[in-house]
């Protein structure tokens, strides 16, 4: 019950910055929800706090809207967490 | 007699003389100043474009993009008849500009309020040496003339805002967002949802890019995407955090991609995807997005938002990306460049601390400095504040009385200095010996214009 997948979190911008990594494998439940993923991204960088309701998160390339349904995560998937760029 | 007619020949000779040389200056401007571009710094009221067929000269301009069968005959006629409103000349909208003029876009609208300086060059690719000083809506019309004459050129000399977006937007087809600031990202999203015109928006910093079409086909806004502006301080510009130059380039080359393919009639298929370039591996992803949000604030079903507000007060910020100037100490925290000169002349004993990241103190420092990067400091890193802590006692060493030492904390701008002079204060007590901590005004960039010209702006 207790299954761990190991995915690849993709840091960009502002928040490669905060972290200090542009990506890393982090152990997530299987049934994490994308609240409990940002809580846990959070958990890992307290920094990223500054980006709280500013960035975009992807799941296999695929925008996933803060809430409580259960991502369904396999091994390798890779998680993206996009602030975005103002810059021109 | 014979003194009149040689009077009469040299003042004929003269008339000659001076006939050439006007003939030759004529010949001159009229070489070099062809059309004349004139430089608007309103929003006028546009005629319509024309429907015209291919002439033989537009056939062979354009023979290499009419052979393609996703453009063809009639793809460049829709070029022909579109217009687009560029939202800045700068690094993605030099190279915008530079492919949608080429393609032959009919209209082409060139907005920015600045003025092209030297630290532009390396990125906007459409102003030159020479137009240091001038409008860059005015150079890259130029630039863009030169290029093709037959596309309508209007450079708009003005500052996007909430009074003049909507009347100007709405006489354009296709907007792009190629601006600099996050302010006149939430308005131009607002103009275009409210004039119902597809935005093409692209952004780049230091190594990436990013490109969506907002307001397309059933996609989502910008404000989908992003319903809450962020907080000021977390958010960084290119004259702070740097930009490649190319990387931009790229993204504006992309942007001109998808203007084409959305004027001729093929269409985009950014309208539900957040492309992200990566320049350091060289690798683009896409994110699938969601359709547009009917909670949305401005796009939504019930908007909240059916008119253009205040967009500096909703972002917290100026709609610039020029550096904003912090105040966070008091007057006697603080002393000038010219202060911190008589301190050196004097010799006082002092300890100058640069808070600047490494990269920068490779560019240019003051060879007496101690550089701990504020960064650093946040972090609290041991081995940066067991340097700071010796370098302290031995200038305490060499001091004459017995007061605390002063330390002055210098940036390139005088934000950060300001920054860690709060984070000295803090700790002065507890973990560093006793010192006074004061931050220098305008920083390096001020010692350079008020104190030593030699030492380099950038
Ligand atoms: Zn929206």
């Amino acid at each position: 019950i207790n299954t761990y997948y190991l995915v690849t979190v993709l840091y960009f911008a502002k928040s490669a910055e905060l972290t200090g990594h542009r990506s890393e494998v982090v152990p997530l439940p299987a049934a994490t929800s994308s609240c409990q993923l940002w809580a846990l991204l959070l958990e890992l960088h307290p920094s990223l706090a500054a980006l709280q309701d500013q960035v975009v998160l992807a799941v296999r390339q695929q925008y996933v809207a803060l809430g409580d349904q259960a991502l369904l995560l396999a091994d390798g998937d890779e998680v993206a967490v996009v602030p975005p760029l103002s810059g021109g | 007699m014979a003194d009149e007619v040689s009077c009469l020949k040299a003042r004929l000779l003269d008339k000659e003389t001076e006939l050439d040389v006007l003939k030759k200056k004529l010949a001159q401007y009229e070489k070099n100043e062809k059309p004349c571009i004139e430089l608007i710094d309103k929003v006028t009221t546009l005629t319509p474009l024309e429907s015209k067929p291919l002439s033989n000269e537009d056939i062979m301009r354009y023979s290499r993009q009419l052979l393609l069968p996703e453009l063809g005959v009639r793809g460049q006629k829709n070029l022909s008849q579109s217009s687009v409103l560029v939202v800045g000349c700068g690094g993605l909208g030099c190279p915008l500009a530079q492919y949608l003029a080429a393609a032959g876009i009919g209209r082409l609208g060139l907005l920015d309020y600045d003025e092209v300086e030297l630290s532009n060059l390396h990125r906007q690719v459409l102003h030159r040496e020479e137009s240091q000083g001038q409008a860059k809506a005015l150079s890259a019309a130029t630039a863009v003339n030169r290029l093709n004459s037959t596309v309508e050129c209007i450079p708009y000399n003005l500052q996007l805002s909430s009074e003049n977006a909507l009347q100007l937007i709405q006489q354009y087809d296709i907007v792009a967002d190629c601006s600099d600031n996050v302010p006149t990202r939430y308005l131009v999203n607002d103009a275009c949802v409210i004039s119902r015109k597809p935005l093409v928006s692209a952004s780049a910093l230091r190594m990436e890019g990013q490109l969506t079409v907002y307001n397309y086909r059933g996609g989502p806004c910008y404000r989908c995407l992003y319903p809450v502006p962020p907080p000021a301080e977390t958010v960084t510009n290119c004259s702070d955090g740097g930009v490649l130059g190319v990387v931009p380039g790229i993204m504006g080359c992309l942007q001109a991609l998808e203007v084409i393919k959305i004027a001729s009639g093929q269409g985009s298929s950014c309208g539900q995807q957040l492309v992200m370039f990566d320049a350091l591996d060289t690798r683009f992803r896409s994110i699938r997005l969601r359709p547009r949000q009917p909670e949305c604030a401005v796009c939504g079903e019930k908007p909240s938002v059916t008119q253009l507000v205040d967009y500096e007060a909703l972002c917290g910020s100026a709609a610039t990306d020029k550096c904003r100037r912090l105040n966070l100490l008091s007057k006697d925290h603080r002393i000038t460049v010219q202060e911190y000169k008589a301190v050196v002349d004097n010799a006082s004993s002092h300890l100058l601390l640069d808070v600047r990241p490494p990269v920068e103190v490779d560019i240019c420092r003051l060879p007496i400095s101690l550089n701990i990067p504020l960064s650093s400091l946040q972090q609290g890193k041991g081995g940066h504040l067991q340097l700071l802590r010796e370098s302290i006692s031995q200038s305490k060493g060499q001091m004459s009385g017995d007061g605390p030492l002063p330390v002055y904390v210098i940036c390139k701008q005088g934000n950060d200095s300001q920054k860690a002079v709060q984070l000295l204060e803090k700790m002065s007590t507890s973990e560093l010996d006793e010192i006074t901590v004061k931050d220098i005004c305008g920083g390096l960039m001020a010692w350079s214009q008020k104190i030593d010209p030699e030492f380099p702006q950038y």
